[in-house]
């Protein structure tokens, strides 16, 4: 008998629905002490002053924590991908957005920890705050990060850049360009877990930690580098977690659960509040996309023309990475030849943004098949055919160069329009993934058609004559 | 004060103010309840107290007195599933599990005041406010209402592994809600 | 007042493993003496169900019975990397560490076997937990055996790791190409949306979500079925309901108690038809590719689509809310027209807010 294939319950079905799954929040240590922090209540300001010595003296409370405290306190979470770090676990000397931790308190019960917050003595000089993506390059803008207000290390340029083909020859030929502006907003992951750690300092100096991680390498990692200790002295426990849609990778409660269990020697949880998940946790960013496509009046896309402005927040987190894998899909699921696409990562002073189910994607699919679909309105087209027209298919190439190997853009759309009983005209109704040919190969898509058996396309071959 | 939970007498040392989720899971260590919000605002703390479900993170313990408190630890155990914990693992209800307890609560709240077979309609109005964000509700419903008239899925592993020689099929129905 | 139907529809499409490479997935696998499998893999579940997906794999893989297979994620010490649960790649990237591992026991099992048998391996099977010769299947013996014989005759634990790891690849800053994919696969799936639009109240609802999803293998029917379902309300979330600032972009946040952030409860549920394609990747585990995050990418388009259909306009802010919605039907925007251009939502555009005209942004070579 074969597994693969099978409906199968799940192989922890039997704990979920017997409420015997453990979560972090379940996890009982001997000891345990609850963690609060102090959050900014300002959207970008100074810190003047931070004197936690009243709440260090207060009863019940085991540990206060500042940027001090924290061994490497500046760290980027796409250090390894050669983003530079940029955000402090626990800030110094600026905020730079509302709800952002400037210190954390563990002590032997809540209303303690929280009793103690209100004693941390914060003096804060506001600065002005950017929270309008599209107002970065004005004269007078204000600067969120310190990198200013956009992202500068695409390696010289200050935004990730696709170029392929002859965008100038597309748009002279098209018989006519369509043009519209798309801005999905941010939303929240909303796991119904919130965020949450328990670090548990051993008697072998050892440190475990109760994770609700999506990523326990990822955050393993991350957490060594604050704490500047090598893998084997950490240990994370997880692996089963309450929803994360991409919002449990930033390892926002790990350090600081486990800088306050070493300094207070006792077990720490940091479970957020649900109005900590809702107002301070990371979000989906917002995202500002302007989108030109240079058409025939039969409907073959020439060329796209595409800028978009991703909301990073106050911090960098995922942002490059999200932004690149934007412009690489940028065309959707189509062959376009001939490209021209910026894409810029944009400071703002609100919540750091990051990933979210789809992330870079979601907001290509939003804002290209609703132009798509008005493009055809536009041409007097119907919307199937000029999908299935402009579809992938094995040969072709994308905006980076690689070679579609097996695309299912016809078989997925042909399969949603059987369903729905509707009678495509027999040319559309029997198109396959086949490489291109015949009616299918106009002049303009020749010179972006791989050789059979090749991966990646070399620049030269779809530059030199163009995508004419 | 004692309370009385899953059929036993439980007695507590928290004030009456405490709520009846944080006596449940910081004190007795019965955590199938869980605090998705604790603003009474997603389901995920229900219990049943005298039948009824309640949110139990809203749910001062000076208000309960002598009431039967019902969790999922006392719907069934593991060896010894409840029908509605049975058709929720059968049929896929959970995924991440931590809207799971509150769901199966409500839901045989709704089963054991219903005569069977239960409507959607039924469900949908039981399980309102309860939030999940994983699953689409798709397969809770299902499974409320395979619970209500026994439809279990009682079928071994062995049972449900494919055949030996499958050939992927090229299209598979998928389920309408 | 009138209620209007609409119906509109989405193609999309999306990469599995994260993005360029460079993200490794390991795993290992040992024998117990009964010849029971014990699987250390680091893929993390967030509900998605990897831990039965990668069981599913490891069980036929081997040739053993599924519940054979016990699976530990649990901790960093005993488990081996495994990037995240993030880009899609549990089923594919995971999903091929255990295989791989799953393989290389497979190997140490009839090596094993083939001396205790005295038959060369190429000449034996493993089915359903059985070392079975080719050809003459009445002298099969049981896998457990042969365990029992590495532990205690020839001092060997069975055992084997395996990693998935594509080759990072480096992208152009000047012109965003690649030498090398940047991705494990791609899958590829359509939306097709039925609304019905409240012209006083701007109401959208949404009735019928008709999807079809190219997910290469279906390791497991009822866990892609999950993806596409809880992906639809996530869908209608993103493109009806949710936002985080009202009146971005100000950073005034919607609220912070689930009654005033509007996470789909389920009386928005529609009707739900699904449709699972297997068009098979090349290399992912029996030629899966993924669909956790694409779950949620098609419904937000289709929807748009749909209440143009439904009142003919055309709301590309989002989510659709009633207040845009009934904005755009109050407004009744046209596109500007000049000569072969068609130009929509000016009102928005960078060109129009900015003092420059949108230079820095618009004026890149």
């Amino acid at each position: 008998m074969k597994a693969v294939g099978a409906r199968l319950p799940r192989y922890d079905g039997i704990g979920h629905v017997t409420g015997r799954t453990m979560y972090v929040d379940d996890v009982k240590a001997p000891g345990l002490l609850q963690a609060k922090a102090l959050r900014s209540p300002h959207h970008h300001a100074s810190i003047v002053r931070l004197d936690t010595s009243k709440a260090e003296k207060l009863r019940g409370v085991r540990a206060v924590i500042t940027h001090k405290d924290v061994p490497r306190n500046v760290v980027g979470l796409l250090e390894p991908q050669g983003v530079p770090a940029d955000e402090p676990q626990l800030a110094s000397d600026v905020v730079r957005y509302r709800g952002q931790p400037v210190a954390a308190v563990a002590a032997e019960d809540v209303e303690t920890a929280m009793e103690a917050l209100n004693l941390i003595d914060v003096e804060y000089e506001e600065r002005p705050a950017l929270f309008d993506i599209r107002l970065a390059f004005e004269p007078d803008a204000p600067q969120p990060h310190e990198w200013g207000t956009v992202y500068p290390h695409f390696g010289s340029h200050n935004h990730r850049r696709v170029r392929k083909g002859d965008i100038a020859w597309a748009f002279e030929r098209a018989d006519v360009i369509v043009s519209g502006v798309y801005r999905p907003q941010a939303i929240e992951h909303v796991p119904m877990e919130t965020q949450a750690s328990l670090a548990v300092p051993e008697p072998d100096g050892r440190l475990t930690i109760y994770s609700c991680t999506q990523a326990m390498y990822f955050s393993l990692s991350i957490v060594a580098t604050h704490l500047q200790l090598p893998m084997n002295r950490i240990k994370l426990i997880g692996g089963t977690v309450g929803g994360g849609f991409g919002g449990k990778v930033d390892s926002a409660s790990e350090t600081i659960a486990s800088l306050l269990a070493l300094k207070s020697q006792r077990p720490v949880k940091w479970r957020w509040t649900r109005e900590e998940e809702f107002l301070v946790s990371s979000t989906r960013a917002a995202w500002h996309i302007e989108l030109s496509d240079a058409v025939t009046s039969d409907g073959w896309i020439l060329g796209r023309r595409m800028t978009t402005l991703h909301d990073s927040g106050a911090y960098a987190r995922m942002s490059p990475y999200g932004l690149t894998k934007h412009a690489f899909h940028h065309t959707g699921a189509y062959t376009i030849p001939n490209l021209k696409f910026d894409g810029f990562v944009v400071f703002t002073n609100r919540v750091p943004t990051t990933a979210m189910r789809g992330f870079g994607v979601t907001s290509v699919s939003m804002a290209t098949e609703t132009h798509m679909t008005r493009t055809a309105e536009i041409l007097g087209l119907d919307p199937w055919e000029i999908r299935l027209k402009n579809a992938n298919r094995i040969g072709d190439t994308t905006g980076n160069l690689v070679v579609m190997q097996d695309p299912s853009t016809v078989p997925v759309t042909l399969a949603a329009a059987d369903r729905v009983g509707l009678e495509l005209a027999s040319e559309y109704r029997e198109m396959t993934s086949d490489r291109r040919t015949a009616d299918l190969l106009p002049d303009h898509l020749v010179a972006q058609q791989a050789p059979e058996g090749a991966h990646v396309l070399s620049r030269e071959s779809t530059v030199d004559g163009g995508g004419r | 004060m004692e309370l009385t939970v899953n059929g036993a007498p439980r007695a507590t040392a928290s004030s009456p103010v405490t709520p009846l989720l944080t006596v449940l899971r910081e004190e007795f260590n019965i955590t199938g309840a869980k605090p998705g919000c604790e603003q009474g605002g997603c389901g995920a703390c229900t219990v049943l107290v005298d039948g009824e479900p309640r949110r139990s993170c809203l749910l001062a313990i000076g208000m309960i007195g002598d009431a039967e408190i019902t969790t999922v630890e006392g719907l069934g155990t593991p060896q010894e599933l409840a029908p509605i914990q049975a058709t929720f693992n059968d049929r896929y209800a959970a995924q991440c599990g931590y809207c799971t307890s509150g769901m199966l609560m409500a839901g045989q709240a709704l089963l054991n005041r219903s005569e069977s077979p239960v409507t959607r309609d039924q469900v949908l109005e039981a399980l309102s406010g309860h939030v999940c964000r994983c699953t689409g509700y798709v397969k809770i419903v299902d499974a409320v209402i395979a619970a209500s008239v026994g439809e279990f899925d009682n079928a071994e592993t062995d049972e449900r592994l494919t055949p030996q020689d499958n050939e992927p099929e090229v299209q598979i129905r998928g389920s309408a809600a | 007042m009138a209620k209007h139907r609409g119906r509109g529809f989405a193609t999309i499409e999306y990469p599995t493993g994260m993005n360029q490479n460079g993200d490794p997935s390991q795993a290992w696998i040992k024998l117990k003496p009964d010849g029971r499998v014990d699987v250390f893999a680091g893929t993390v579940d967030i509900g998605q169900g990897s831990k039965t997906v990668h069981t599913q794999i490891v069980a036929d893989t081997l040739g053993v019975p599924y519940d054979w297979v016990t699976m530990d994620n649990s901790n960093t010490d005993s488990s081996a990397v495994c990037t995240g649960t993030f880009a899609s790649r549990g089923t594919f990237i995971g999903g091929n560490a255990v295989r791989f591992a799953a393989q290389r026991v497979r190997e140490r099992v009839l090596a094993v076997a083939s001396e205790e048998m005295e038959i060369a391996p190429a000449d034996l099977e493993i089915v359903d937990g059985d070392i079975v010769p080719k050809g003459a299947p009445g002298r099969r013996i049981s896998l457990s055996e042969i365990a029992e014989a590495a532990t205690y005759k020839y001092g060997e634990l069975i055992s084997g790791q395996g990693t998935a790891l594509k080759p990072l690849a480096e992208v152009s800053d000047d012109d965003g190409s690649v030498t090398k994919e940047p991705h494990s696969a791609i899958s590829y799936a359509a939306c097709v949306a039925d609304v019905i639009v409240d012209d006083e109240t701007g109401d959208v609802e949404v009735t019928r979500l008709i999807s079809v999803y190219d997910v290469g293998r279906a390791i497991n029917p009822l866990l892609v079925e999950g993806q596409i379902e809880g992906g639809a309300m996530m869908g209608i979330g993103l493109g009806l309901l949710e936002e985080s600032y009202p009146h971005y972009p100000s950073a005034e946040h919607r609220g912070e108690e689930f009654g005033a952030y509007l996470a789909p409860g389920i009386e928005k549920l529609p009707e739900l038809d699904n449709v699972i394609l297997e068009n098979p990747s090349a290399d992912g585990p029996f030629g899966a590719k993924a669909i956790g995050e694409m779950a949620n990418n098609a419904q937000p388009p289709a929807i748009t689509a749909a209440i143009h259909d439904a009142v003919g306009v055309w709301v590309t802010e989002m989510p659709a809310s009633p207040e845009r919605v009934l904005r755009a039907i109050r407004a009744q925007a046209q596109p500007r027209r000049d000569g072969k251009h068609v130009i929509f939502d000016e009102e928005l555009s960078l060109r129009s807010v900015t003092a420059n005209g949108g230079a820095g942004f618009l004026d890149t070579p």
